[in-house]
C-alpha cells in the first residue's frame, strides 16, 4: 500500500472527534419535574440496551467516516506484486507470451493456465491505446507470431481459445520469436510480457536473453514477468516410466508392469495409492511412499483375459497436476500357440522318443504353446489350419498330397519347424518339399560323438544374436547356447544360388548352417539341421534348448514380431515401418481426433505430432484396426515443476528490466475511490441509524 | 354562549368564579334539550284511577287511545354525591395555563354547583400529602360556599394513594352515594384503581375524571432532560427524543387498561386534558350518564 499524499493522513486524527465529544462535551441536561416519571423510567429500562448499542454503532460509524475521508484524500494505492505492465518511457510494441506447457495445468483452486489467461487479459487491458500487441502462445508447437497490431478484440478472442498443452514449452525459443516479431513494429519501445510459472525445465538460463534489432542495434526489450504461481512452489509427484511386459514365467497371459514414480514435493508423500488397469478395468493396486526428491519403483502383475495387444494404464492418486499421474501402455500378451508336433521316431521309452524334449519344452509352465503330439501317419490326417505351427521332428518325407497341404498351410501364414534325424532322407525331402525348405538338404555330416576324441563335436559358432529368436540369450545364457555339442548334422546346399531367400540364423563352428529361416508366402520355415533329441547332439538337455524352442514356436506364429514395442511421446512423431504401415489409412487419438500422417523418407509412415497422451489406434480404410494400438506418453521431464528462483530470473533478464523481488513488476490499484464510496455508505448508514427510534 | 376554553378559564381568578363560569356553560348547553336537567324524570304510563292527580293526565295519549293515562315520574330526591379530588404532588404538574389540580378543582366546583342547584347533597373528600380532608355531603344552599372554599385552598403535595382513598370512602359512606374521582391515577400501587372501582360493589355510583396534561400525553421533549419526580426523590437523565416512542406506548397501554377496567366495573370514565374546554368535558360526562339512565 502506498499513498499519493501521505501528509493528509494527519487528518485521520479527526476520527477521534466523536470520542472526544462523548468524553468532554457533557452538556447539563435541563431539569424538568414530571408527573408521569414512572412511564419515563419504564421506557428507559425497556430501551436502555438497544440505545447503548445504537450509540456504540453511531460512534463507530462516525469514527469510520472521519477516518475514511482523510485516508481517501491521501490517495492510497494497493501495490499488487506480479501484475501490471512495466511502463516504458513512451509507448512500446508488446509481445504477450503465454506459457501453454503441461505444468500450466497445475491446479491450485483454478489452473495456472486459467490464471495465465486472466493475467494476459489484465496485461492487455493495461496497455496504452497506442501500443500495438501480438500474442505468442508458447507450447510444444510454437508458430511464428504475427507482427504487433491494434486488433485487441481479435487478440482477446485468441486468448479465450487458447488451451494448455500436454507438452513442454521452450520459453527461450518463444522469447526469440517474440523479439523477432517486435522488430516488425516501427515503435522504438519494445516490450515482452511473459506469463508463465517459470519452471526450470521451460526456461534455460544459459542461453542469451532475447534481443531486438532496433535501428541496426541489438537492444534488450523491456521484459515484464507475470508469475502465475505467485511465487509459490509447485509440488508434484508423477509417473516417470512404465514398462509392461508379458510374464510367462508367472503363468499363461500374465503381465508384469513395472512403474517408476518420482516425487518433486519438498515433503514425503506417504501411502500414495497406485492402480493398474488392463483393458479399462482395475486389476491390481499398491501403495507407494515417495520420499522428497526420490524415485520409487514398483511392479504389479495381472493376468490378461486374452492374448494380443492389450491397452492398460498405471495411475497414481491424482495431485495438483493429475495429468502426469497416469501413464498408458500397450503390452503384447502372448497368444496361445497351437503346435502340431509330428513325431517321426516314436519310442516307448519316453526320453528316447524323438519328441520328448521338444514337447516338454513347449509344455513347460509359462509357455504359450499348446502342443499336440501325433505320429507320422496320424499327423497328415489332422486339419492343419487348426494349428499355428507344425513341427516335423525327424519325419520321413511326406506324401506329395501331404506336402501340398503343408505348402498351402505355410503360404497361408502357418509356421513350419523342421528338424533332422535318421528318418530324414535328403533326396526325397528335396523332391517333395523343395518349395518349403530354406535350402535343399545334402547329406549328414558326423562331427564325432560325445566323448570321442577322434572327432571333435561341433558347436555353434556364428549366431545372429540381434534376431528376435536370440534376443534373450545374453551373457551366461549365450554361453549355454554356444556350449551345446553336435555330433551329427545335415548339410545343406550352399546359398550362392540366385533367388536364395534363406537366412542363416546360426551356423556351426565349421560354417555349416545350423538354423535357417525362410519366408514362404505369409508363413515362415525354420530348418534345424540337427535333432531335437539326444541322437545327434546334447542340445536337448542344455538350458538354452527350452527358450529357443519356445521362442522359435512364437516366432513362427508371428508372436515375436508383435512384441516390438511401439511408444510415442507427446509433441513428437513416430514412424511406422514400411512393411506394416501399408494398411494404415488413419490414426485416431484418444480424443477421437485424426493424427496427421505423412510418408517418411525410408518408405514408412510418419505419425504425429501427438498432442495428447493415451492410446492411439491405427485404422484401415474400413476403420478396422490395421495395427495394434500404441501408447503415447507425456515427457516426464515436463512434470518436474521446480521453479526458477527470482534472483536467477532477475540476473538473466536484468535488474532494469524486471521489477519486484519475485521477478515481476508492480501494479498500483487505486483504493481511494473505494474509500469514498465506503464513506458515503457509512454516512447513509449513520443517517438511517440516527432516524431509527 | 360559547363554551369556555381552558385559557379563558385560566384568566378567571379563583375556583368559585371558574366553577360558576363552567356551571353556566353547562346549563346553557343543557337548555338546548328539554329532556335534560330535569329534577324528575318520566318513568311510565298508568291507566287513570280515581284519586290520581288530574295534572298528570296525558292528554296526547287520550287523543290517541281514547283512554285516560296518567304519567308517573321518578324523583331523585335522595342523591348524595362525594367529589373526591386527588391533590397529590403529581396533580400539580402544568405545561400550560392550568395545572391538573386546577382543572380537578374547577370541575369539582362546577359539579357542586349543579348538584346543589338540584337540591342534591354534595360533599368533598380531598387526598393531599397522604391525608384526607372531608366536607360531608349536604343539600343546603349555603353548603356550596363551603365546598368552593375548600376547593380553592387546595395545594398539591405528597404521593398518590388511591387504595387509601378507597378505604377511606368505604368507611365514610355507609349509604349509597355517588362518588366522583378527579385524579391523574398515577399510582404505582398494584390494583390501585381497581380498589377505587370496587366501591361499585358497595352499591355506590362511581365516576372517574382522569385529568392529564398535554405534555404527559404527547411527550414533546427533544433535548437531554433530567426528569424529576413530583412525589418522591426519583430522577432520570435521558435523551427524551430517544425514549419518546417507548413512553407513548407505555402511557397508551396504561390509558387503555384504565378505560378497560372502568368499562368492566360499569364506571363512567372521562379523560380530560388540561387544555380541554372544561364545560364541554362536563357536558360530555353528563350526557353520557343521561344516556346510561335511559
Amino acid at each position: 500500500m502506498s499513498f499519493g499524499h501521505p501528509w493528509l493522513l494527519l487528518g485521520a486524527v479527526g476520527a477521534l472527534l466523536p470520542l472526544l465529544v462523548h468524553l468532554f462535551d457533557r452538556r447539563r441536561p435541563k431539569p424538568r419535574p414530571f408527573a408521569a416519571i414512572a412511564f419515563v423510567l419504564r421506557s428507559h429500562r425497556r430501551t436502555a440496551s438497544r440505545l447503548r448499542l445504537k450509540r456504540l454503532l453511531l460512534y463507530t460509524l462516525r469514527t469510520l467516516l472521519l477516518l475514511a475521508v482523510p485516508v481517501a484524500l491521501a490517495r492510497p494505492e494497493f501495490v499488487r506484486p506480479g501484475s501490471g505492465a512495466l511502463r516504458a518511457s513512451g509507448p512500446a510494441a508488446t509481445a504477450l507470451l503465454v506459457d501453454r506447457s503441461l505444468g500450466m495445468r497445475f491446479r491450485d483452486g483454478d489452473t495456472l493456465f486459467e490464471r495465465a489467461r486472466e493475467e494476459a487479459r489484465d496485461a492487455l487491458a493495461g496497455l496504452l491505446p497506442e501500443e500495438p500487441v501480438t500474442l505468442v502462445p508458447c507450447g510444444p508447437d510454437v508458430e511464428v507470431p504475427a507482427a504487433p497490431s491494434f486488433e485487441r478484440a481479435r487478440l482477446r478472442e485468441a486468448l479465450d481459445r487458447l488451451q494448455p498443452s500436454f507438452g513442454g514449452a521452450d520459453l527461450n525459443r518463444c522469447l526469440a520469436l517474440a523479439a523477432r516479431a517486435l522488430e516488425d513494429s516501427p515503435l522504438p519501445g519494445k516490450r515482452v510480457v511473459v506469463v508463465s510459472a517459470f519452471t526450470a525445465v521451460s526456461l534455460q538460463l544459459d542461453v542469451p536473453a532475447p534481443r531486438v534489432k532496433v535501428a541496426d542495434k541489438l537492444v534488450q526489450p523491456e521484459v515484464v514477468l507475470r508469475d502465475v504461481a505467485r511465487g509459490r512452489a509447485l509440488p508434484n509427484h508423477f509417473l516417470l516410466e512404465v514398462k509392461a511386459e508379458p510374464a510367462p514365467h508367472l503363468g499363461s497371459r500374465m503381465v508384469a508392469v513395472t512403474f517408476t514414480a518420482r516425487n518433486v514435493t519438498p515433503g514425503e508423500a506417504q501411502e500414495v495409492p497406485a492402480a493398474l488397469e488392463l483393458a479399462g478395468r482395475p486389476v491390481a493396486k499398491a501403495f507407494l511412499t515417495l520420499a522428497p526428491g526420490s524415485t520409487t519403483q514398483k511392479t504389479l502383475t495381472a493376468r490378461a483375459e486374452a492374448g494380443g495387444a492389450l491397452a492398460g494404464a498405471v495411475t497414481l492418486q491424482a495431485d495438483a497436476l493429475g495429468e502426469d499421474d497416469r501413464r498408458d501402455f500397450v503390452v503384447q500378451v502372448p497368444r496361445d500357440l497351437r503346435v502340431l508336433v509330428v513325431d517321426g521316431s516314436p519310442n516307448s521309452v519316453r526320453y528316447r522318443d524323438e519328441a520328448f524334449f521338444y514337447e516338454a519344452a513347449l509344455s513347460a509352465p509359462g509357455s504359450p504353446a499348446r502342443p499336440t503330439l501325433r505320429d507320422t501317419e496320424a499327423a497328415w490326417r489332422e486339419k492343419l489350419s487348426d494349428y499355428d505351427v507344425v513341427a516335423l521332428l525327424n519325419v520321413p518325407a511326406p506324401s506329395p498330397e501331404a506336402a501340398a497341404r503343408l505348402k498351402a498351410f505355410v503360404e497361408a501364414g502357418g509356421g513350419l519347424w523342421v528338424s533332422m534325424g535318421d528318418q530324414v532322407e535328403a533326396d526325397s525331402w528335396n523332391q517333395r518339399l523343395a518349395a518349403l525348405l530354406p535350402r535343399p538338404l545334402r547329406l549328414v555330416k558326423s562331427a564325432g560323438a560325445t566323448g570321442e576324441t577322434a572327432l571333435r563335436p561341433a558347436r555353434l559358432g556364428d549366431v545372429a544374436w540381434d534376431h528376435p529368436l536370440f534376443l534373450p540369450f545374453t551373457d551366461k545364457a549365450r554361453e549355454g547356447l554356444l556350449a551345446a555339442r553336435f555330433s551329427r548334422y545335415m548339410l545343406v546346399e550352399a546359398g550362392q544360388q540366385a533367388g536364395d531367400s534363406a537366412q542363416v540364423l546360426a551356423a556351426f563352428d565349421d560354417g555349416a548352417p545350423a538354423l535357417l529361416l525362410a519366408r514362404r508366402g505369409k508363413g515362415r520355415v525354420l530348418l534345424f539341421t540337427s535333432t531335437v533329441d539326444r541322437d545327434w547332439s546334447d542340445f536337448a538337455i542344455r538350458t538354452s534348448f527350452l527358450p529357443l524352442v519356445q521362442r522359435s514356436a512364437a516366432y513362427l506364429a508371428g508372436g515375436l514380431d508383435e512384441r516390438e514395442r511401439l511408444e510415442g511421446h507427446v509433441g513428437q512423431t513416430l514412424v511406422l515401418r514400411p512393411e506394416t504401415a501399408g494398411a494404415v489409412a488413419e490414426v485416431r487419438a484418444p480424443s477421437g481426433a485424426r493424427v496427421p500422417l505423412r510418408p517418411d523418407a525410408d518408405g514408412g509412415l510418419r505419425v504425429g505430432p501427438f498432442l495428447e497422451p493415451g492410446i492411439y489406434r491405427p485404422l484401415d480404410t474400413a476403420e478396422a484396426p490395421a495395427l495394434p494400438p500404441f501408447a503415447v506418453v507425456l515427457d516426464a521431464a515436463q512434470s518436474d515443476l521446480t521453479r526458477l528462483k527470482p534472483e536467477a530470473l532477475a540476473a538473466y533478464f536484468g535488474e532494469e528490466a524486471v521489477k519486484g523481488p519475485a521477478g515481476a513488476s508492480e501494479a498500483k490499484a487505486p483504493l481511494w475511490t473505494w474509500l469514498l464510496v465506503a464513506a458515503a455508505v457509512v454516512f447513509f448508514l449513520e443517517g438511517t441509524l440516527l432516524r431509527t427510534p | 354562549m360559547a363554551l369556555l376554553d381552558a385559557a379563558s378559564i385560566a384568566k378567571l381568578a379563583g375556583v368559585k368564579v371558574r366553577a360558576r363560569a363552567v356551571m353556566e356553560g353547562v346549563l346553557s348547553g343543557l337548555h338546548k334539550s328539554p329532556h335534560q336537567g330535569q329534577s324528575v324524570e318520566f318513568a311510565e304510563h298508568k291507566e287513570y284511577a280515581p284519586g290520581d292527580e288530574l295534572r298528570h293526565l296525558d292528554w296526547k295519549a287520550y287523543a290517541k287511545f281514547d283512554r285516560f293515562y296518567v304519567k308517573r315520574f321518578e324523583h331523585e330526591t335522595d342523591l348524595r354525591a362525594v367529589l373526591v379530588v386527588d391533590a397529590s404532588g403529581s396533580m400539580g404538574y402544568r405545561s400550560g395555563a392550568l395545572s391538573k389540580l386546577d382543572v380537578a378543582a374547577t370541575l369539582a366546583g362546577a359539579l357542586s354547583y349543579l348538584l346543589v342547584r338540584q337540591q342534591d347533597a354534595a360533599g368533598l373528600s380531598v387526598l393531599s400529602g397522604g391525608r384526607f380532608s372531608d366536607v360531608p355531603p349536604r343539600a343546603a344552599a349555603g353548603h356550596l360556599m363551603t365546598l368552593l372554599s375548600a376547593l380553592e385552598t387546595l395545594v398539591p403535595g405528597g404521593p398518590t394513594n388511591l387504595p387509601a382513598a378507597a378505604d377511606h370512602l368505604a368507611e365514610g359512606l355507609p349509604r349509597r352515594a355517588m362518588v366522583v374521582l378527579f385524579s391523574d391515577l398515577f399510582d404505582e400501587t398494584p390494583d390501585a384503581l381497581r380498589r377505587i372501582l370496587q366501591l361499585r360493589s358497595r352499591k355506590h355510583d362511581v365516576a372517574v375524571f382522569q385529568i392529564l396534561d398535554p405534555a404527559e400525553l404527547e411527550f414533546p421533549f427533544d433535548d437531554p432532560t433530567l426528569f424529576l419526580s413530583m412525589e418522591d426523590e426519583r430522577r432520570l437523565e435521558v435523551n427524551a427524543r430517544e425514549i419518546r416512542e417507548s413512553y407513548l406506548e407505555e402511557l397508551g397501554a396504561f390509558l387503555a387498561q384504565t378505560r378497560a377496567q372502568c368499562t368492566e366495573m360499569d364506571v363512567d370514565y372521562q379523560l380530560v386534558r388540561t387544555d380541554d374546554s372544561l364545560d364541554a368535558a362536563l357536558l360530555q360526562f353528563l350526557a353520557k350518564r343521561q344516556g346510561r339512565r335511559r
